[in-house]
């Protein structure tokens, strides 16, 4: 693993530092929303959750090294990349309720994000399905000399599944610029990374003729600066990477599971291997931040969150109408037929 | 002109229409496809547009979609319709659904190309005619041709629709027949059916491969029948068979894929739903076997002449 933390608080400019508190702003912005939508399905006022607590520091820290006009296929624990890309937290909320202000009319299960104002492409659930269209995406870009680069995100089960095998090779045939960024939380459900793969995920992109870093997915500036250099390498035409940036899910894979049946936990929030703790203690050690900033940061985002959360709420849901429209760009007869029955 | 030779003409002309237009497959470039459906289209647009790829059916699939959400405009083949079952998870899940969970944000306007059916001594895995199974997605429009002039109207036809076409080419038809076929590019619409034979006593619904067989039938043997072809499967056009039907009071559905639940249920669905009161006999179904396709015993499998007569003979009878 690539460890930046001694030789870097020296060479760091104003510009990372302003960066880097940016980025852990983001890190806590995610972790209370995070925390905000666990304690709300709990509560019974959304349906359904999938944490992304512990992913943070590798979500905020790939977004930090990506370009607005980089296009990304992201998965669905992916809120902190979204935050700090640029994605509303009122257009996740609305989509986390299904209301009428959702921009994907209350037709995603909750988590299933999307924000074309950031080039953020809608999220489905299959594990990996997500991939062979980045190698797709990014040879359009190539072809057609676009700027930015494709960056596709999944966790580490992700790996099994024939669509990674697909696009990795795919890719590395074509030679497009895409990024293969596995958020790997170590668990696949109840399945372990150990039992998923044999082999470290990084070393399986040498199979493909690419290259295969590894990251302290609990560190923002190894995040960061790892994956800057990958971008630039990716930008410069020189080919695909594959990012294995190790991290751990600190909470249930989602808010219908229960890892008490096949897991002690390792690490839990406020713990010294908690990413949010990680990063902040980095920070100060770098002299980016002094040690009042992070409670001024926390108290700020949850005023934040809970009023966002709390106007969002408000709106009205999706109407049924959106059931019948957006299937084709014109309304089979079926759906005419069954609207006008039903509505 | 041979159907294969017509859907070349096609692609020619959208490839040198719209520089957008992109064709990737197995074997499609260098050596012009199995059955040289892209023949001569590497030489002309080049290996950025005529892509041969990697022996995965997902990353052609998926690669295609990704292409088309970047507002490329692709024409992906997959070899033979049997081989497509391991990328239907991007069909159904993603390709079919990409407008709808994005509120027409992100759309993914693609033609997939794929020869179907049997009649060429393929056996189990060179044979099958799934269109049941995209036919049952919403946000797929189902696209099979009967005739080289059909086939190239509305292979063009489908590379204009602003959603994803499976565009399924009976390949026992490739070059099975010849007949004249315009010069340049038109159109057939879409979600439209045609007749192709008109007569008073019964319909006959069909598509694809069959069309020609029934056609054949009905002249041998003096039917005075309305032969619809329906070149949409999905969404089909009822309007042009319910006019039939409450003209005849018969029909009969002509397919090679298995009955059960095969597009002759549908059709046959529907009908009851809407017509039933001008029903002479009741609806019957000639079609393929509900078994695997077989190999030495291709012809016992596929509707013919005989079998279709003796539907007819017991339509007319009203039993």
């Amino acid at each position: 693993m690539i460890t930046v933390e001694e030789n870097m608080t020296e060479s760091i400019s104003k510009e990372e530092k302003a960066l880097l508190v940016k980025g852990y702003t983001a890190m806590v912005l995610a972790r209370t929303l995070d925390k905000k939508l666990v304690s709300a399905q709990r509560q019974g006022r959304i349906g359904f959750y999938t944490p992304m607590m512990g992913q943070e520091a590798s979500q905020v820290g790939l977004s930090m090294a990506l370009l607005p006009e980089d296009f990304v296929y992201g998965y669905y624990r992916d809120i902190g990349l979204l935050i700090y890309r640029g994605g509303s937290i009122e257009a996740l909320l609305n989509q986390t309720m299904g209301n009428s202000a959702d921009s994907a009319r209350g037709r995603q299960m909750p988590s299933h994000l999307m924000d074309k104002s950031v080039n953020f492409f809608t999220v489905p659930s299959m594990v990996g399905a997500n991939l062979t269209l980045a190698v797709g995406t990014a040879y359009a870009y190539k072809m057609r000399k676009r700027k930015g680069i494709v960056a596709a995100t999944f966790g580490d089960g992700a790996t099994s599944t024939p669509d990674f095998h697909a696009s990795m090779n795919f890719a590395s045939v074509y030679d497009v610029p895409v990024l293969f960024f596995c958020e790997n939380n170590q668990w696949a459900i109840s399945y372990p990374v150990e039992k998923q793969s044999k082999t470290d995920i990084s070393e399986k992109a040498r199979a493909y003729g690419i290259r295969g870093l590894k990251v302290d997915g609990n560190n923002l500036v190894d995040v960061y600066r790892t994956t800057r250099q990958a971008v630039e390498s990716i930008r410069a035409g020189e080919g695909p990477i594959l990012i294995n940036a190790v991290s751990y899910r600190m909470g249930p894979h989602s808010t219908s599971d229960d890892p008490s049946k096949y897991r002690k936990d390792e690490i839990s929030e406020g713990s010294d291997r908690d990413p949010l703790v990680v990063t902040e203690k980095l920070l100060i050690s770098m002299k980016v931040m002094d040690e009042h900033l992070p409670q001024a940061i926390k108290s700020q985002a949850e005023k934040i969150v809970d009023s966002k959360f709390e106007e969002s709420e408000k709106i009205p849901p999706a109407s049924p109408e959106e059931t019948f429209t957006d299937v084709y760009a014109e309304d089979s007869w079926m759906l005419q037929e069954e609207r006008g029955d039903l509505l | 002109m041979t159907m294969i030779k017509s859907i070349n003409q096609a692609l020619d002309l959208i490839m040198s229409d719209d520089p957008d237009a992109i064709i990737l497959g197995e074997d499609i470039g260098i050596n012009g496809g199995v059955f040289r459906a892209t023949d001569g289209l590497y030489k002309k647009y080049g290996a950025d547009r005529v892509i041969d790829t990697p022996l995965a059916e997902i990353g052609i699939v998926g690669m295609a979609i990704g292409m088309s959400v970047a507002g490329l405009h692709p024409i992906p083949e997959i070899q033979f319709q049997d081989f497509i079952y391991t990328a239907m998870d991007l069909i159904i899940n993603q390709m079919a659904k990409i407008r709808f969970r994005s509120a027409s944000q992100f759309s993914c306007p693609l033609v997939l190309r794929t020869p179907y059916g049997g009649g060429i001594k393929g056996g189990l895995y060179h044979s099958q005619s799934g269109e049941s199974y995209f036919a049952h997605t919403a946000g797929l429009t189902v696209v099979t041709p009967s005739s080289p002039s059909d086939a190239k109207g509305l292979l063009i036809s489908s590379t204009r629709s602003p959603d994803p076409v499976i565009f399924l080419e009976p390949k026992r038809l490739y070059r099975s027949i010849k007949e004249d076929v315009p010069d340049g590019v038109y159109e057939i619409p879409l979600r439209k059916a045609a007749l192709k034979h008109q007569g008073d006593d019964i319909t006959i619904v069909t598509y694809g491969s069959m069309v020609p067989v029934v056609i054949d039938t009905v002249e041998r043997n003096n039917v005075n029948a309305d032969v619809i072809d329906l070149r949409t499967l999905m969404p089909y056009d009822k309007d042009t068979i319910l006019e039939s039907v409450r003209k005849t009071g018969r029909v009969i559905i002509v397919h090679e894929a298995p009955r059960t639940l095969g597009m002759g249920a549908e059709i046959s669905a529907m009908i009851s739903e809407r017509a039933i009161e001008y029903l002479y006999s009741p609806i019957l179904r000639v079609t393929g076997l509900d078994a695997p396709f077989p190999y030495r015993n291709e012809e016992f499998y596929l509707p013919n002449e005989k079998r279709i007569m003796r539907a007819v003979k017991r339509a007319m009878e009203g039993v």
